[in-house]
């Protein structure tokens, strides 16, 4: 009942401070850019002929994988500045003074700061995501694979990086934890990179760096189910045939040949959980 | 135990090297106004973020309204009113009732969060954003979510230090009111005037140690004879108090005119400036 009490509120936050709707201005603006470009890309003719269909396809295939990595750093950096203040804000300004002296558990605010943060980016990924999908298919035709698990991964990246936010901004002032997560975030994308050149290059140094990386901080193993999960089946062919070349490899966070592993997924499930109880932990002992 | 409102045995705050508050043991009854006072950084608001389980004691027990403090259920039926605090200014203060009604679980929200902020004279404003109020308005709002609910104890921190001489005189007319209705009060106070007029009993802490404790009075001690204002000024008298009649007698026998009699007293201002500056 609290923790739900507590979620409302950072939702109704969210709103109240014209959050939602600078960000839905925002959005909005980029979904607009897109239609406008991809139906100038539609109707664009290279020396006189109309470009193929399959051409303008695969383009658009490109361009949507590119958005999504728009949208992924988005909804990671709304995770981070949402999540880190959205706790201790409320410690800095002594309304939490007020909060805890009711009978409530400090689990409690903690959890409903935690559900209130990731439903709203949740939302936003589904609204923001189902727009610019619309525009695309309305513009082009092209309709991504598996749009949904796209989603479902996306929403993953902004839980990871709000759960890291919230756990470090019971200690931390929030603007310090939201930077702090946000790098994290930057870490692991870099991780990713580098544990692919590594393999590439059979550096195996390099290689688990990349992997520890991506360990320490689960995000960008999600991203690159998203965007797996958004990339048509040419795309996977080719990525599968950069890495038969070169075992192992992920060419770029762009072309992805296979989607996370179980393990992984797990991995980042339990990291959640893992990192989401500490900050409880960090919080029951924290002197207000 | 069961029967007193809040006790605490031996409480102790160490942050690293300093020592926040010693061996600090209480017992204040239910229904007693009871006043905590210190200069600044002397543990009293330490003292009750301990007591509301806000801050962990280094050693000691304490229990609120029979309850271990850290139990939840202590403060079901507690009031607090921090010394510093900002409620959000994006809610209206009626919002912020209702967000506070629903953590502590109060029935018939409505009729109790009006019942509330007209306790404190902000009903008319209500539906205010907290950010267009003044900081004496936050302060009353802060005093509207610590009685909700009619709690059976409210701790108040510096409850008048933002608050005009109005105000003031509103939050000690307010403290009489939970007096009779038999709300216990434990009140942090700079203010020495409001606390000697208000609280039972008081506690003065300093450098986190309790240096004296009993009621006003005690405190305070007799009265040391009365000041007589004659024609030419004012004259002292070491009388008793019941001597004072003949005392006037004797001296309008005598031919004076008398203008005005006081008793000569100690003050608790007086009483805590000899405490807390001894060495």
């Amino acid at each position: 009942m609290t923790t739900l009490v507590v979620a409302a509120l950072t939702a109704r936050e969210l709103a109240r401070r014209r959050l939602a709707a600078a960000a839905g201005v925002l959005t909005l603006a980029i979904v607009l850019f897109t239609a406008w470009g991809l139906q100038r890309l539609a109707t664009a003719t290279v020396e006189g002929a109309p470009i193929t269909e399959p051409a303008v396809r695969a383009t658009t295939a490109g361009i949507v994988l590119l958005l999504a990595f728009l949208f992924s750093f988005v909804v990671a950096l709304g995770a981070a500045l949402i999540g880190g203040p959205a706790v201790a804000e409320s410690i800095a300004n002594g309304e939490i003074l007020a909060v805890l002296a009711r009978p409530v558990r400090r689990a409690e605010i903690v959890a409903g700061r935690w559900i209130g943060t990731v439903a709203a980016l949740a939302l936003y990924v589904a609204l923001a995501g189902a727009a610019e999908l619309g525009v695309v298919r309305l513009t082009t035709g092209y309709v991504p694979p598996e749009p949904l698990t796209a989603f479902a991964y996306l929403a993953g990246v902004a839980t990871v990086v709000a759960t890291a936010a919230i756990a470090l901004a019971t200690r931390l002032p929030g603007t310090a934890a939201a930077i702090v997560a946000t790098l994290l975030f930057g870490l692991a994308w870099i991780g990713g990179i580098v544990e692919a050149i590594g393999v590439g290059l059979g550096n195996d140094r390099l290689a688990d760096a990349g992997t520890v990386a991506g360990l320490v901080f689960p995000s960008d193993a999600l991203w690159r189910g998203a965007a797996y999960a958004l990339q048509p089946a040419a795309f996977r062919a080719a990525a599968a045939t950069i890495g038969a070349a070169s075992p192992g490899a992920q060419p770029n966070p762009f072309l992805v040949a296979t989607p996370p592993p179980p393990a992984m997924l797990a991995w980042a499930a339990g990291w959640t959980v893992v990192v989401f109880a500490a900050g409880i932990v960090a919080f029951r002992r924290r002197d207000l | 135990m069961n029967g007193a409102a809040l006790v605490a045995r031996g409480l102790a705050k160490r942050y690293g090297r300093v020592e926040a508050l010693r061996d600090l043991s209480l017992r204040v009854e239910r229904g007693e106004s009871f006043g905590f006072l210190g200069p600044n950084g002397a543990g009293k608001s330490t003292a009750v973020k301990i007591l509301l389980g806000l801050v962990a004691a280094s050693a000691g027990e304490a229990t609120v309204l029979g309850r271990p403090i850290g139990d939840p259920a202590a403060r079901a039926r507690a009031g607090y009113l921090p010394e510093l605090f900002r409620y959000p200014d994006w809610l209206t203060a009626r919002e912020v009732m209702r967000l506070h009604a629903r953590l502590a679980r109060v029935r018939d929200a409505s009729r109790a969060i009006d019942a509330a902020l007209d306790e404190v004279g902000l009903l008319a404003r209500a539906g205010d954003r907290v950010r267009a109020y003044s900081k004496g308005m936050q302060q009353r709002l802060g005093l509207a979510v610590a009685l909700l609910g009619d709690p059976e104890i409210v701790f108040l921190d510096e409850p008048t230090s933002a608050l005009d001489p109005v105000g003031r005189s509103d939050v000690r007319a307010l403290l009489e009111r939970l007096r009779a209705r038999g709300t216990t009060v434990f009140l942090n106070s700079h203010l020495l005037g409001e606390v000697e007029r208000v609280c039972d009993r008081v506690c003065v802490v300093d450098r986190g140690a309790v240096v004296a404790e009993g009621t006003v009075d005690a405190l305070v001690g007799g009265s040391r004879g009365v000041r007589v204002r004659l024609d030419d000024g004012w004259h002292e008298f070491d009388v008793a108090p019941d001597r004072v009649p003949e005392l006037v007698a004797r001296l309008v026998g005598e031919g004076a005119r008398v203008h005005a009699v006081e008793p000569r007293q100690d003050t608790l201002e007086d009483r805590f400036l000899a405490l807390v500056r001894s060495p």
